[in-house]
Formats: C-alpha cells, sequence, structure tokens
C-alpha cells in the first residue's frame, strides 16, 4: 500500500487563458497534517476542488490512496472527509437532520454516530434550531460534523476556521490535533493565516499564483526562520573553531558554501565581529538574518519584507 | 444509488416548498373541482368532454403543459436548483464518493415522484372525490376509470421525459428564478409551436414528441397503433432526455 494519501502530478486546471493551477506536485503522506499556504487566489480551493473531484484538471493527474483511475478515485473519495469554501448546510433542517442526511448518503448504519458527532463538535445542545439561525461559527463546526461524520482516513479543509471566535478557533485546531494523533487521521488544510497553521501543520506547501513554490516540514519551516547571525570570512574552518574557543559556543551551523549560521549573540555582533578579526580573519559578510513566519512567506511569494 | 434514493425522500419530505406547493395543489384542485361540479363554470372543448366526463373537466389545467409546467417548474427550481447555487449541499454528495450519473438518477426519480403527486395524483384524487361526494358517483364506472387509467399511464411517461428536462434545466441554471422562468419561456415556446402555424418539419417533429403526446393520450379512443406509437415516443424520449442529463451532470463543475 502507498505510503502517500495525496499525489499529485502536474496537475493543471485552466479557465480560458489564465491558470489557476499549473503543474502543482503535492505529496501527503498517511498521517501528515499538510497546511496549505497560500494568499487569497493563489489556487488553494481551486487545488482541494480538484482533489475532491467536485472540478476536473486540465491536465496532470491525482492519485488518492494510491488510486489514479478516475472511477477508482470515485470510490475512494468515500475514505474522506471535506469541506471546501463554505460549509454546505441545508438551511432549513436542524443540526441533527443535516447529520442524517449525510449518514444516509454514506450509508452509514446506526444513528449513534450522529450524537457522537454532535457531541464531539460541540452542538448537542442546538435542539431544533435550524442551521439558517446557526452563528458563522457554528456553521463551520456542524460543516466539520458532517465531514467527520463517517470517520474518514483523510480530512481536507478550505479554511476551516474563517468566522470562528478566538476560541473556537483553538478548539477546532485541538480537535483536529486530537483526531491526528488518537487516530492517525490525514489532514489537508489550507489557509491564509500563517501563524495558525504554523500551530497545527506538520508539512507545508507554498502556494502562490497556481504554483507550488516551496514544499517543507515544520523543522525545515522553523530552521528557515530561527533568527541568526549570517556570517562569511575567508577562512571557515578557522571561524569555527574561532567561535568555538573564543566566543564558548557550538551553537552554530557551517554551510555548504562556507557560511557559518551563528544562533547565539543575536545581541551582540560586535563581539562576534572583534573575535574574527582579532584571529586574523577577513570577514566578508555579517548580518543579522531570520524571519518571521509571514515575512518568509512574503518574501518567498516576491512581496514586501515584513519585519 | 439506494443510499441516494433515500437522502433525496428525506429531503423531499422535509423541503416547505414541497408541501406549499401541495397545499396550493389541493386548495387550487379543490376548487376548480368544486366549481366544475356545481356547474358554476363550465368548460367546452376539453378531452374529458369528449369522453363523457365533464365533471372532471377540472381536470383540463392540470394536463397543459403551459398550467402544470408552473407547478412542475417550482417543485424543480426549490428541490434541486437551490443544492446547487454557491452554499449549495450537492458538494456533499459528490464528495461523499457517490457516482454523478447515480446523484442525477435519484434527484430526477425523486423529483418526479413529488411532480406525479402534486400534478396527477393529488388533481385526480380531489376530482374523483368530489364528484362522488356531489352525487355524480355513477360516472365513475369501470369504462371511465378504464380510460382514465389508460390516459393517465400513457401520460406519465412524456411527463416524466418533461421532468427529466426540467431537472437538467435546474442543473444548468443552479438558481430557483431562472429554473422557472426559462421553463415557463419554453413552455410558451411549445404552446405557440402547438396553436399557430408551422413549417411542415417542425410539425412532424413536434407530432413527434412528448408535448404534442400530453394531449393526444387523452383522447377517447386510441388504436393500438397510437398507443404503441406514444409509448415509444416516451421511452425515447426520456431515455434520450436521461442519458443527456448524466453527460451533462459528469462534466459539471460544481461550484
Amino acid at each position: 500500500m502507498s505510503e502517500f494519501i495525496l499525489r499529485t502530478n502536474n496537475l493543471t486546471k485552466k479557465y480560458k487563458n489564465d491558470f489557476a493551477l499549473e503543474n502543482v506536485n503535492v505529496s501527503i503522506k498517511k498521517g501528515e497534517i499538510y497546511g496549505l499556504i497560500g494568499q487569497n487566489g493563489a489556487g488553494k480551493s481551486t487545488m482541494l476542488r480538484l482533489v475532491t473531484g467536485l472540478s476536473f484538471p486540465t491536465d496532470g493527474s491525482i492519485e488518492l490512496f494510491g488510486n489514479d483511475h478516475p472511477s477508482e478515485l470515485t470510490e475512494v473519495q468515500k475514505r474522506m472527509g471535506a469541506i471546501i469554501e463554505n460549509p454546505a448546510l441545508f438551511p432549513n433542517m436542524t443540526a441533527y437532520e443535516n447529520l442524517e442526511v449525510h449518514r444516509l448518503q454514506k450509508g452509514i448504519p446506526g444513528r449513534s454516530c450522529i450524537q457522537n458527532t454532535l457531541e464531539l463538535v460541540g452542538l448537542l445542545d442546538t435542539g431544533k434550531k435550524k442551521a439558517k439561525n446557526f452563528s458563522l461559527g457554528m456553521k463551520q463546526r456542524l460543516g466539520l460534523g458532517i465531514a467527520l461524520l463517517s470517520d474518514p482516513e483523510f480530512l481536507i479543509l478550505d479554511e476551516p476556521t474563517n468566522g470562528l471566535d478566538p476560541m473556537g478557533i483553538v478548539e477546532m485546531r485541538e480537535l483536529i490535533k486530537r483526531l491526528n494523533h488518537e487516530k492517525g487521521l490525514t489532514v489537508l488544510i489550507s489557509s491564509h493565516i500563517l501563524s495558525e497553521l504554523h500551530q497545527l501543520a506538520t508539512s507545508f506547501g507554498i502556494i502562490h499564483k497556481g504554483k507550488i513554490l516551496e514544499e517543507l516540514t515544520l523543522k525545515e519551516l522553523d530552521e528557515k526562520c530561527k533568527m541568526h547571525v549570517r556570517v562569511k570570512v575567508d577562512q571557515s574552518a578557522i571561524g569555527a573553531t574561532v567561535l568555538e574557543d573564543t566566543l564558548s559556543t557550538t551553537d552554530f551551523e557551517v554551510m555548504p558554501d562556507g557560511t557559518i549560521k551563528l544562533y547565539k549573540y543575536l545581541n551582540d555582533v560586535r563581539s562576534v565581529s572583534q573575535a574574527l578579526t582579532n584571529n586574523g580573519l577577513v570577514i566578508e559578510h555579517l548580518s543579522q538574518n531570520g524571519d518571521s513566519l509571514e515575512s518568509y512567506f512574503s518574501k518567498l511569494v516576491g512581496g514586501v519584507d515584513i519585519d | 444509488m439506494t443510499n441516494l434514493l433515500r437522502v433525496e425522500l428525506y429531503k423531499l419530505k422535509r423541503n416547505k416548498s414541497f408541501w406549499v406547493i401541495i397545499a396550493m395543489t389541493t386548495g387550487l384542485s379543490t376548487l376548480l373541482h368544486y366549481l366544475v361540479v356545481i356547474d358554476w363554470w363550465t368548460m367546452s372543448g376539453t378531452v374529458f368532454n369528449e369522453a363523457g366526463l365533464s365533471e372532471l373537466n377540472a381536470l383540463s389545467p392540470f394536463t397543459t403543459l403551459l398550467f402544470f409546467n408552473l407547478i412542475v417548474s417550482s417543485l424543480a427550481g426549490f428541490f434541486i436548483s437551490v443544492e446547487f447555487s454557491s452554499s449549495g449541499v450537492i458538494k456533499n454528495q459528490v464528495i461523499s464518493g457517490n457516482k454523478r450519473s447515480h446523484i442525477f438518477l435519484a434527484k430526477f426519480l425523486v423529483f418526479s415522484l413529488g411532480a406525479i403527486i402534486v400534478t396527477i395524483l393529488i388533481p385526480v384524487i380531489i376530482g374523483i372525490l368530489l364528484v362522488i361526494l356531489f352525487g355524480h358517483g355513477d360516472i365513475i364506472n369501470t369504462s371511465n376509470l378504464l380510460y382514465l387509467g389508460r390516459a393517465y399511464f400513457l401520460f406519465i411517461l412524456p411527463f416524466l421525459g418533461y421532468t427529466g428536462l426540467i431537472t437538467v434545466l435546474a442543473m444548468i441554471t443552479e438558481d430557483s428564478g431562472k429554473t422557472i422562468i426559462f421553463s415557463i419561456l419554453f413552455s410558451i415556446i411549445m404552446f405557440a409551436i402547438e396553436k399557430f402555424p408551422k413549417p411542415l418539419l417542425i410539425e412532424t417533429v413536434f407530432e413527434h414528441s412528448i408535448f404534442y403526446q400530453f394531449s393526444e393520450v387523452f383522447k377517447h379512443t386510441m388504436t393500438n397503433g397510437e398507443i404503441i406509437k406514444s409509448l415509444l415516443i416516451g421511452a425515447i424520449s426520456l431515455m434520450i432526455i436521461i442519458l443527456c442529463g448524466i453527460f451533462m451532470m459528469n462534466r459539471k463543475e460544481i461550484k
């Protein structure tokens, strides 16, 4: 069995002359929480719509649970749950009735799953209140309930925190984390709120103007965003020894190009420069680097640097 | 497919518009039948007159496309189109891993069932009940029941063809208002084609369409050939419309 839940191969979607997605290759492993980051209109929803079968690719292919034939894709979609754009609800039905519709649709035996799901998403006490009278947050939670009703292996959430209050956001994040840890649920979640995704996702795909600019793990992202002093000297090996002996630190990395990334002395760059020059080294470059998540993203997509 | 049929039935039972249409059809049907039965409203030249069932003349509007389209398209608009709108629940059905052809068929079948209830069953049952209640029960004899049975049996096939067309229209427009307006325009065009002089080709095509059959099947006497022709036109049209609907559903981008 494939270790990948979802793989896309040169996935392309074109509307007339505009590419909504262009040659997108994304791989999501079992058990991952994959955060799809992008600005509004970057192509996040288009990609999710293609994966869920709401829309058809112009080119490229999608592999879900190791299957890539269109008829097989429809079948394996039964193992997925999703909210795309807005939660799709029957406004004149209660939360219970909305879930009952979905239960019948999926052929889930017994009604106990409805009570369990209502409890899980915190809507057990909504009684006869119609979905049209729900707050935006309650609608999101009911949408999540619908997506979770059939106990899916793969959950796709498109901007799920839209309309949620701060507590609601925390609750949803904790719920997703819990389902991921306890049931091994694989999650693909899109958002333009970077800090939100950073607290939840284990892998990231950065999408911009229909193209995936970068795929990286949480560790890699943190590494890239970590503040450091970037030093380039004429002899990097000696430079490293000086840092160890004179500045008594081993919290640095020597990069393949000889640049040293020093994670200490962030507020005392002068000491670093002094130690290096005192040992006869020529400093070619010395700067303080590191990004906030927003700044890193902004740089990557070619926007304004955010300090 | 069974699951989808159960879902559609569940939704139909909870569809407010369906119950409003039932109430309106029941009220209107009762009123029309009452006015006809007490001779307040006399209709002439109807198919029921020719069959000697003038007490059931109020059924005529319910077999006329221009009139019954209002009922059928309203139901389609509020039962099918709304599901395709931007917050539409059709997304859930597609994401759930159901074949699109099955989704279309389930919607078509349950919508048609609802349309048959409001357009055929309610007016006929109310008509028969009022005729009996007002002392004209003698017309409900074997011969007339056979006529009504044959006529409505043959009527249902082209009617299903029409509900199929409206299902496709509702799916395309994704808006209840547009579904109703376009279907009214369509029925006006069909009415004009039926009533006004037309080129031979159009006349031939029209006479072999379900629209011509709506009135043809209510003729008091029909030859075997005419019955077979009517069945064939209804069945073939229905198949073509369903296949077109499935084809379009399979290629539809769900918003």
